[in-house]
């Protein structure tokens, strides 16, 4: 168990889990677009918008890789099938917590029930479970989370 | 009641009348077009947005009313009373503005689809602004999408209060002010409110297409409605200068960027699909797509006009969406350059019960030997500008020019795709004679390999032979549609247009006559004359009728084709669109529309007369 093999997971995870919610995308399940929403928190300009998205969802997939690492270390143990566990966890946080509360509280172009009237274009928020972006995003967002913990959670136990 | 006003260095056409729908479908003749590059909206003389594909002009429709008057969806904005329309654009730009007389007072409705800046803007937007003039005017609107041809059920709802409809990765939100309460039903959305001089109401439709939606700001909107109009006024500024037709060349350059698909420089044949040539006929066919035969037509328009980026950019799409099928050309590209174009059907009842509505194109696999004149007319047209070719599509050029040596003896569908016996159609014949004649002079200019050249015009020589031997008729005094038949074709004006021979050969002047003769109803030029393989008679091709102006005007007959060309440019609708065909008894719009084609072929014509003719 090293912490380079999680980072190493976190970066082919982070690539299946982009391909997974793209290809939900082109299968109209959702419309969901982790890079615009992230990038939009700092640029309006679209094109900048979608590279930095990209970089920095590339940046907490490699983050969230040693969160699974520091779990692992701390319970003394690893694998796909415990990694599988944790990325449901980690799709069910994502999907109610963090992109439906947290993301919208910290993202200054979208709304809030604290949102006044304001001057900047709204994003649409995600709403609960991400319902807004279509109703079989949950499911989208928790099978793409499912795969990118099995596969840190396979990178770091093939240590063993 | 029709008339024309001209209002500055602009002709504007202005018709005051209600809109005539015939159980729920509006005239063609009635629409007018505004886009933003990705896609276009077809807006009805009453106000009525009742075409629109999203996110692209080649996906399916949100708004198909057109197709489908009880299920298709529309987005309306009129007054609750009766009324009468004028309408026009406003000079030198894609916004449309309808004014609406009613008893109680005037008020205008001004629609655009807005051109995207730097800041954060929804993926595509159409907005309408309502102001009134004079008065006070109750106004109804009315958004009833049905996403993705209304397949499945579009879903209503509100994100932080604005009404959005959501069907798979397609969300609208409408995003309003001034114009009422919106109220959210199970399948669309409404509201009522009375426009008052001083006031103005806005309509924004933002569409989000795999993306969250974004829900602007009324500034932010207004903003880019001003930038739309100030960039369309750039673009076509300095456009159609030295002519006397330059209100109708510029509305053309204008009606043809909108069909240019801009992430990829393709332009499409028309913005809509499966719109009748026979009303109620089955002559119903997709022309989302880009068609090569347009090339040089393309290419000679953008050229001539000076769009130099938009000729780069096209000829690079033309060359890379050939580059797939290389070196065989396929009749039509999808716009984004994919060859795939499969046919098939719709269940929508189709305009004023023409089906069946068809989406995509079976003639991207038919074999039309035409096309190859074509592409070699655009690419010696793009060399004669001085724009590059590199060695990679010299090469590729030259091992088509071999492959036109090897196929021109084959029978095709011919340039009008007719699904009847494949035939040895004379226009093809001709075509691929100017291929190979046009390969020579990029070969003689250094612009491609000129290895095979001798035999090129070995194989040039041979088809100007069979054409001559075989496809002329003593008794017509014409060259005839194809081998061995009586019969004509107006293709054939494009001998002339193309220089098959010199445009004062007296085969060609007696094919222009022929034309003129037996295909011409009045300022109408049909097709053909013979079968084609479907059932019903087409109207009036207007291209051809275009074409014959331009034939007249290149063989000295100035006069003739002046007469020709003032008769045609006034059959155009209220705004300066044209449809693919007209009904010679009627004048009705028939088949898809705008037609690139037939807006291509006025531009051509009317820069065919010499500047002296400028009156």
């Amino acid at each position: 168990m090293t912490i380079w093999r999680a980072l190493a997971g976190g970066f082919v995870g982070t690539m299946v889990l982009t391909t997974v919610l793209r290809a939900g995308s082109e299968a109209r399940l959702t419309r969901m677009d982790l890079p615009f929403l992230l990038g939009t928190a700092v640029t309006s300009d679209r094109r900048r918008a979608k590279v930095i998205g990209y970089l920095a969802h590339f940046g907490f997939g490699l983050a969230f890789a040693l969160i699974y690492y520091g779990l692992f270390t701390a319970i003394g143990r690893s694998g796909w099938a415990l990694g599988a566990l944790f990325g449901l966890v980690h799709g069910v946080f994502s999907a109610t917590a963090l992109v439906d509360i947290l993301l919208p509280m910290l993202h200054p172009r979208m709304g809030t029930p604290f949102t006044a009237a304001g001057s900047s274009p709204l994003l649409e928020p995600p709403g609960f479970l991400m319902r807004n972006y279509g109703r079989s995003t949950l499911l989208v967002t928790l099978a793409a989370h499912i795969l990118y913990g099995t596969i840190v959670g396979g990178f770091v136990g093939a240590g063993h | 009641m029709e008339e024309l006003v001209t209002s500055g260095d602009s002709l504007t056409r202005v018709s005051r009348r209600g809109c005539d729908r015939v159980d729920g479908y509006a005239p063609l003749r009635d629409y007018a077009l505004i886009g933003d590059g990705r896609t276009v909206a077809l807006v009805a003389l009453d106000g009525s947005i009742d075409w629109l594909c999203l996110p692209d002009l080649d996906s399916p429709a949100a708004f198909g009313e057109l197709l489908d008057a009880r299920s298709g969806g529309q987005f309306a904005v009129r007054p609750v009373s009766e009324f009468e329309v004028e309408r026009r654009y406003l000079p030198g730009t894609n916004v449309l503005e309808t004014t609406f007389h009613t008893r109680t007072g005037v008020v205008r409705v001004v629609d655009a689809m807005t051109i995207p800046g730097a800041d954060l803007s929804p993926q595509r937007e159409v907005v309408r602004i309502v102001e009134a003039v004079s008065g006070s005017i109750p106004m109804q609107w009315h958004l009833e999408p049905r996403i993705n041809f209304g397949s499945g059920r579009t879903h209503f709802g509100l994100r932080a209060g604005v009404p959005v409809a959501t069907h798979g990765a397609t969300a609208l939100a409408l995003c309003s002010w001034g114009a009422g309460q919106p109220e959210v039903k199970a399948d669309s959305i409404g509201g009522h409110f009375e426009a008052t001089v001083g006031g103005r109401a806005i309509l924004a439709l933002s569409v989000a297409h795999q993306e969250p939606l974004v829900l602007p700001c009324r500034g932010d909107v207004e903003s880019r409605l001003l930038t739309t109009e100030a960039m369309w006024l750039r673009w076509s500024e300095g456009l159609g200068g030295g002519t006397r037709w330059r209100d109708a060349v510029v509305r053309s350059s204008l009606a043809l960027k909108l069909l240019v698909y801009a992430p990829s420089g393709a332009i499409a044949a028309a913005a809509t699909t499966s719109l009748p040539e026979v009303v109620g006929g089955e002559r119903n066919w997709d022309y989302r797509f880009c068609w090569v035969r347009d090339a040089a037509f393309m290419l000679g328009a953008l050229l001539r006009l000076g769009c130099v980026a938009e000729a780069d950019a096209f000829f690079w799409w033309l060359m890379q969406a050939s580059q797939r099928t290389h070196p065989r050309l396929q009749v039509l590209y999808r716009l984004d350059g994919g060859t795939e174009a499969g046919e098939r059907t719709l269940p929508l009842a189709g305009y004023r019960r023409s089906s069946p509505v068809r989406v995509g194109n079976g003639a991207a696999k038919q074999i039309q030997l035409d096309v190859y004149g074509d592409l070699f007319q655009a690419a010696w047209l793009y060399a004669e500008a001085g724009r590059p070719i590199d060695p990679d599509i010299g090469h590729r050029l030259a091992e088509m020019a071999d492959l036109v040596c090897d196929i021109w003896t084959e029978p095709d569908a011919g340039l009008w795709e007719v699904r009847s016996n494949p035939q040895h159609f004379t226009q093809s014949k001709m075509m691929c004679f100017v291929a190979l004649d046009r390969a020579l002079k990029l070969a003689r200019a250094g612009r491609i390999p000129s290895r095979h050249a001798p035999a090129w015009q070995v194989q040039a020589g041979a088809i100007r032979d069979f054409v001559e031997e075989n496809c002329w008729s003593d008794s017509k005094r014409s060259y005839v549609r194809y081998a061995g038949t009586g019969e004509l074709d107006a293709s054939l004006l494009l001998g002339v247009l193309f220089r098959y021979s010199s445009p004062d050969d007296q085969r060609l002047r007696g094919t222009v006559e022929a034309v003129r003769r037996e295909l011409s109803h009045g300022p109408f030029v049909y097709r053909y004359s013979g079968e084609d393989g479907l059932s019903g008679e087409e109207g009036a091709f207007l291209t051809c009728s275009f074409w014959l102006v331009e034939a007249l005007a290149v063989q000295g007959r100035r006069d003739e084709a002046q007469e020709l060309m003032a008769r045609l440019v006034g059959l155009a609708n209220d705004v300066g669109l044209f449809a693919e065909e007209v009904d010679p008894a009627t004048g009705a719009f028939l088949g898809n529309l705008p037609q690139g084609l037939t807006h291509l072929a006025l531009i051509h014509a009317a820069l065919a007369f010499p500047e002296s003719d400028v009156q």
